[in-house]
């Protein structure tokens, strides 16, 4: 079998405003997202001839054939490829890799990965906060949700651990989220950059949720959507405006389910897995990433991220945070529009956090620009931990 | 299922790989030392050391927050394996990694007894 080797890049992107959508449809804000994106790409929408993750919420067999209804029912004519990653809420950016496969070998022309949250919904994709923060508990497991536990005290015993055994502190968190506020407050579409930049003090003096994380280690719960292009170099150059970005290497590392089972609570080998196939794949080095995009659902995520990617030896990270390395204008800008804690957790929202690297590779960050980004890192978790992946965009 | 009914005797049997002798918990088909399917539920010793904890002050449900704060403790087991409870029988402030637990039942239900820990 001969398979073709297309050169596959990321052709347009788009996002909404992240906020509270229940008064659209999540189909809405799906196909807003889409249409955005191709705009972006110079692109007609009939032209997706592939679509990575799941299309528009819907009834019945939909979910089971997620590529179907992209066919004649919504773009009437038969889709050529669908698939998806699995690294949970990050599946959004993860699902880069498809996209560029089904291009790069020919099995789709023109592929689109998008994510949306809109509507009155109970649970993840509610705005309600009580309602979200219920049906999170149960992502762990029975044996632990049992005892009263919540998605957020299921990270807070990471971080429990991470201090133990390298001496990190509240204090060094905080300054991540410190650190991605303000990048929020420097993206028009962020959902926390209104409320304006906030400082160690604010962090350490807001409500204790689960020892050690307090409420603004938390991510961000809101609505919102957004979606990329993925297609031949030949054709992204016949219509578009913006410099071509591609993925340069990829790689995933499946971890655990039940935390018992991993050997380290402190120190994961699953991400370094990933980044290392990944920067195999890509050619280059760890020294040549010129920013991060860490999936942080806490501001313990970025820590453990970075130091799984292998960025940073264990306990490392803590102090590079604490030092401001992490800003931008740092060593090594990490969620530079604010991540999930400040930009948007909606949806699958890594995502959002791939577009902003997409965004700086481009030049097209405003405010938030790393001069000269080449070369950006994008790692995603599913879970606490359970899953991960690292993904390498260059500008070509 | 052999745990739910030994907490209701107040023991706590868990697997253990009849090929290689390696404990586990939660619950699972294949050992993950030797992947053997073979095993034989085994009484434990019920006492280890804190790996890790968190004390939960928002709680997921209005029925978890009236117990709020409550500790939750990962604990290395005597026979080298982890478990996941709440810590009761101590102040939540008093509570720290390395301490020695042993393990204590909580009977929920007639039907029904949760395992527990309790400093040791």
């Amino acid at each position: 079998m001969t398979r073709k080797q297309r050169d596959a890049v990321i052709a347009g992107v788009y996002q909404t405003k992240q906020g509270d959508w229940s008064h659209a449809t999540q189909d809405q804000v799906w196909w807003d997202s889409v249409r955005g994106a191709c705009e972006d790409a110079g692109i007609e929408l009939d032209e997706i001839d592939g679509l990575i993750g799941p299309a528009p919420d819907g009834a019945g067999i939909r979910v089971q054939l997620p590529g179907a209804p992209l066919g004649y029912d919504l773009l009437g004519k038969p889709l050529r490829f669908q698939a998806s990653s699995s690294i949970g809420a990050s599946a959004g950016a993860s699902n880069i890799n498809l996209a560029h496969y089904a291009v790069s070998t020919g099995l789709a022309d023109v592929v689109v990965v998008a994510t949306a949250s809109g509507g009155v919904n109970e649970g993840y994709n509610s705005t309600d906060r009580d309602s979200a923060i219920a049906a999170m508990a149960k992502l762990s497991g029975p044996y632990e949700y049992v005892y009263g536990g919540t998605r957020v005290s299921d990270y807070a015993t990471l971080a429990m651990r991470y201090f133990y055994e390298f001496g990190a502190t509240s204090e060094q968190l905080a300054e991540v989220a410190v650190a991605q506020r303000h990048g929020a407050t420097l993206h028009p579409l962020s959902f926390n950059g209104h409320r304006g930049e906030i400082t160690v003090d604010d962090v350490m003096s807001s409500r204790m949720i689960a020892d050690p994380l307090r409420l603004l280690d938390c991510c961000s719960i809101n609505q919102g959507g957004g979606a990329y292009i993925v297609t031949t170099a030949e054709r992204a150059k016949q219509s578009a405006t913006k410099p071509a970005v591609a993925l340069l290497g990829y790689g995933e590392g499946h971890s655990h389910i039940d935390p018992n089972a991993v050997p380290s609570l402190a120190t994961f080998e699953a991400p370094r897995i990933a980044a290392d196939t990944a920067f195999d794949q890509a050619g280059i080095t760890r020294d040549d990433i010129d920013l991060t995009a860490i999936g942080d659902h806490f501001t313990i995520n970025v820590l453990l991220g970075l130091e799984g990617s292998g960025f940073f030896k264990p306990g490392e990270a803590a102090r590079f945070a604490g030092e401001g390395g992490l800003k931008i204008g740092g060593t090594l800008p990490t969620n530079t529009a604010g991540g999930f804690l400040s930009f948007s957790h909606a949806a699958s929202c890594g995502l959002f956090s791939l577009i902003e690297v997409v965004d700086q590779l481009r030049g097209d960050a405003g405010d938030r620009q790393v001069a000269g980004a080449r070369y950006g890192f994008v790692n995603g978790v599913g879970g606490a931990m359970q899953n991960n992946f690292a993904a390498i965009l260059g500008k070509v | 299922m052999p745990y739910w009914e030994s907490l209701k005797e107040h023991e706590v049997k868990v697997q253990k790989c009849s090929v290689c002798g390696t404990f586990r918990f939660v619950p699972k088909e294949l050992c993950p030392n030797c992947q053997s399917m073979e095993v034989t539920w085994t009484t434990i010793a019920g006492t280890g050391e804190i790996y890790t904890f968190t004390i939960v002050r928002r709680a997921p449900t209005p029925a978890y927050q009236e117990e709020a704060p409550y500790t939750i403790v990962h604990v290395t087991m005597a026979e080298g394996f982890r478990m996941i409870a709440t810590l009761k029988g101590t102040d939540v402030d008093s509570v720290a990694i390395g301490q020695q637990v042993k393990v204590a039942y909580d009977d929920v239900t007639p039907e029904w007894t949760l395992l527990t820990f309790a400093p040791a």
